[in-house]
């Protein structure tokens, strides 16, 4: 008998709020945070626009874990989010048992400003060189370890990345963790920033928005970028009782696949989604009949939009249109390997507020797929069951399943 | 474990060539792989030479792929036709998953591409690098070019990435997720790693370079790939198939900064112990002939991974033949693990284990530590990993048949 996983903190830092009252308003109004960015600027690109994220002065990275927090940026944020979901499920390093808790965190990018950084200073100085710490910042697992650390873990501490599903692959593994009985307690999340290389890469592959992202609408022209951070705390639901904590949701399972089609472009039809979505189920054992709402990929590019709309009319049929499907990325932006840790944490809103969140900037439908993309603004749906879906370059696919607690 | 996970093909790349029999050609006569870095000479360094992606593999865009990903497709790719899957007998791509241990395999070419950023200009730069650029990309070109389509994950934690990236590999397959799973890794140094590592005080020159030794001081780097087959016993078995062995169980477990490696290596094994069902306690540490160690030279790392064997095993240690790879391979970081998979299995396989490469004045008295090859009791293998992030891995496997 495999125990089951239930969700009992969670904590986000977005551009929509650090909280998860002003983030839950802020998407539920569908209010793009999607604004000139501050952070830098490039010559080529002319004034480039992103969702920044403003960090108070007690989430700043203390030097005694990085003298340099403009290289350690995702570290910054990535320890932010998780602070607030460990606070949120009322844990304390005493009460947690170290042997039994771990940590997972997922990211696309990583501490990737320290290369920007490299590069500028050897434009200024050819033969400029690298610090003895640039090792250990490329080390993505430093991500977790410094989480796991922060909170005295001796558990198992992971660092995944599928690209932009990392944040949900973070999330599967450290359910694999708990349910296997290696960890009572796990915190999972991804986190992500922006960086000049995002941008430039995107520009130059032709996948970046002119102007600000609209998921599903006819006239979706590109990604627009965020930064930010989530993470939930997983526990046995055991552990959870055991301690009279306050379940929020339960993660019921997992699907996982791979397009293995292109480098970048994801497979035909939204045919690896399908599988991820029936896999995932089949370990809830929940059916299609029972989902209530799909918190998308959505980055409003044309191909993932079609795709992955191709891949809801394949598996919820006539009843298509009557289950919600909506990308907060026209909100908070595509925060690559955050995002759906991000999600993730919409998801269990959605649940706990009999809500759901708007496709923000959806206007024109495309004709090929008429689904309930829940345009405007946020409306009451009896949530019971959702799919979070999440793609990554190279066809990594990822989808969780969560459910309403009983 | 709830059902035993057969490794049913193994495929390596070292400086001492291609395949497992090279390698524990080299490690039996005490070879050292090390010499000083062409562009840093201050620093050890093991790197292949003469690898030519397409002599091994031909899948498209090969050439356009990063030196270390065309390892990692290479090492992948050897490893399914060892285990009978090639050709027209090739798996079902559903059917196929891939776990990839890769931190740093994608850097190199992170750092060429923005430094063309910065110098060249954007619109000069070529779009399809940054996509290689990625650290998942490794694990999506290797994906790819297997056309593994059940799943495809990369676990970034240096070089304990290999034995944790086994250890979810194993657990993938325990879920019936895939009908077989490539483990795969590649690593290749580059200048700005080998610098940075210089300047942390981390790195030992060629001439110094020894592992497990009192006068260890410091680590070398090793170019790698390595990858390793994961099925159900039972499917494997039901092939015609004869597992090259079988993983018994594998534990992750962090060291916290202020608390002792050591200690967490140690609860790691007993994790892994626990939950290999190899009998009672004292019956699970006693069938451990071997133990094949990440230790790679660093004074800290290498005494952790002794004093956790002691503490874990108790006097079940002392019988224990240690192995160390590194001492020959140098750090391989993310394959390292994979690499002492293969090397295990052929020493329980050969019932000899190989020497610890320039062992002069060993940590802890012979014959725990070979100079020379010694003769295995019959028994499992305990591997161990730490990475430099302070998580440390233990993974047990055994031959088939025991």
């Amino acid at each position: 008998m495999q125990r089951r996983v239930v969700i009992t903190g969670c904590g986000v830092v977005t551009a929509a709020g650090n909280e998860l009252e002003s983030f839950w308003s802020t998407l539920m109004q569908g209010a793009a945070c999607i604004r000139p960015l501050a952070a830098f600027a490039h010559a080529e690109m002319g004034q480039l626009s992103g969702a920044e994220v403003t960090l108070p002065p007690e989430d700043r990275l203390p030097p005694a874990i990085d003298a340099d927090p403009l290289r350690a940026r995702c570290l910054e944020l990535g320890l932010a989010a998780s602070r607030r979901a460990w606070a949120a499920a009322g844990l304390t390093s005493a009460a947690a048992d170290a042997e039994k808790t771990g940590v997972c965190f997922g990211t696309t990018m990583g501490e990737e400003r320290q290369v920007g950084d490299l590069s500028e200073r050897r434009k200024a100085q050819p033969d400029a060189g690298v610090d003895a710490s640039f090792f250990a910042r490329a080390n993505n697992h430093r991500l977790a370890a410094q989480v796991a650390a922060s909170f005295g873990c001796g558990g198992p501490v992971l660092m995944t990345t599928t690209a932009c599903s990392s944040g949900n692959a973070a999330v599967a593994h450290a359910f694999d963790a708990i349910r296997s009985g290696d960890a009572d307690v796990m915190l999972a999340g991804g986190a992500d920033v922006l960086t000049r290389l995002i941008y430039c890469g995107f520009q130059r592959m032709g996948v970046l928005s002119a102007s600000i992202c609209r998921p599903f609408d006819k006239s979706r022209d590109g990604v627009s970028f965020g930064e930010g951070a989530g993470a939930v705390v997983l526990e046995s639901l055991e552990h959870a009782r055991a301690r009279d904590a306050r379940v929020l949701a339960e993660l019921a399972g997992y699907g996982m696949s791979n397009d293995a089609h292109h480098i970048t472009a994801p497979g035909p039809h939204g045919e690896g989604f399908v599988r991820a979505v029936h896999q995932a189920l089949a370990q809830a054992g929940l059916s299609l009949d029972q989902v209530s709402y799909v918190s998308a990929h959505g980055t409003g590019t044309p191909f993932n939009d079609k795709g992955e709309s191709e891949a809801m009319l394949t598996l919820f049929g006539a009843r298509a249109k009557q289950v919600p499907v909506s990308s907060i990325k026209s909100i908070i932006g595509h925060t690559n390997g955050a995002a759906s840790a991000i999600e993730t944490v919409a998801c269990v809103l959605a649940i706990q507020h009999r809500a759901v969140p708007p496709t923000a900037g959806w206007r024109d439908p495309d004709p090929e797929f008429e689904l309930d993309y829940v345009p405007g603004q946020g409306r009451p749906h009896p949530v019971d069951v959702c799919l979070n879906l999440a793609a990554g370059f190279g066809g990594h696919n990822v989808c969780l399943v969560l459910r309403r607690f009983s | 474990m709830t059902s035993a996970v057969a490794i049913t093909g193994v495929s390596v790349f070292t400086p001492f060539g291609v395949g497992a029999e090279a390698l524990a050609a080299a490690l039996g006569a005490g070879r050292v792989a090390v010499e000083p870095a062409p562009e840093l000479s201050e620093v050890g360094l093991a790197r292949i030479t003469d690898f030519d992606p397409l002599r091994h593999v031909s899948v498209r865009g090969m050439r356009v792929y990063p030196r270390a990903t065309q390892l990692e497709i290479c090492a992948a790719a050897l490893a399914l036709t060892d285990a009978g899957w090639s050709g027209e007998a090739a798996l079902d791509p559903m059917e196929l998953g891939l776990v990839t241990a890769s931190s740093y395999s994608h850097l190199q070419t992170l750092v060429e591409y923005d430094r063309g950023l910065v110098s060249v200009g954007m619109q000069r730069t070529n779009p399809t690098l940054m996509p290689l650029g990625l650290p998942s990309a490794p694990g999506a070109a290797t994906g790819l070019a297997l056309s593994a389509k059940a799943f495809s994950i990369t676990l970034n934690d240096g070089g304990a990435s290999g034995l944790a990236a086994l250890g979810l590999g194993a657990h993938a397959i325990r879920d019936g997720r895939a009908r077989a799973c490539v483990v795969a890794g590649a690593f290749t140094p580059f200048a700005e790693l080998l610098e940075s590592s210089l300047r942390a005080g981390l790195s030992a020159s060629a001439e110094r370079f020894r592992v497990l030794d009192r006068e260890a001081e410091g680590v070398a780097f090793g170019e790698a790939a390595a990858a390793l087959v994961l099925e159900p016993l039972e499917a494997a078995l039901g092939r015609g198939r004869s597992p090259l062995g079988v993983l018994r169980a594998q534990a992750t477990r962090f060291a916290p900064p202020g608390a002792s490696l050591a200690s967490a290596l140690g609860r790691a094994v007993s994790a892994a112990l626990s939950s290999a069902r190899l009998g009672s306690a004292p019956a699970a540490t006693a069938a451990i002939s071997l133990a094949c160690v990440g230790a790679n030279g660093d004074p800290r790392e290498d005494a952790a991974h002794l004093d956790a064997l002691s503490s874990a095993l108790g006097a079940a240690a002392e019988p224990v033949v240690i192995a160390a790879p590194k001492a020959s391979l140098g750090e391989m970081l993310d394959p390292s693990g994979l690499v002492q998979a293969v090397v295990a299995l052929g020493a329980l396989r050969a019932r000899r284990a190989p020497p610890i490469a320039r062992l002069a004045t060993a940590r802890a008295p012979s014959p725990r530590h070979p100079t020379a090859p010694v003769e295995l009791a019959p028994g499992a293998a305990l591997l161990t990993a730490i990475s430099p992030s302070r998580s440390c891995s233990a993974l047990l496997l055994s031959l088939g048949g025991e």
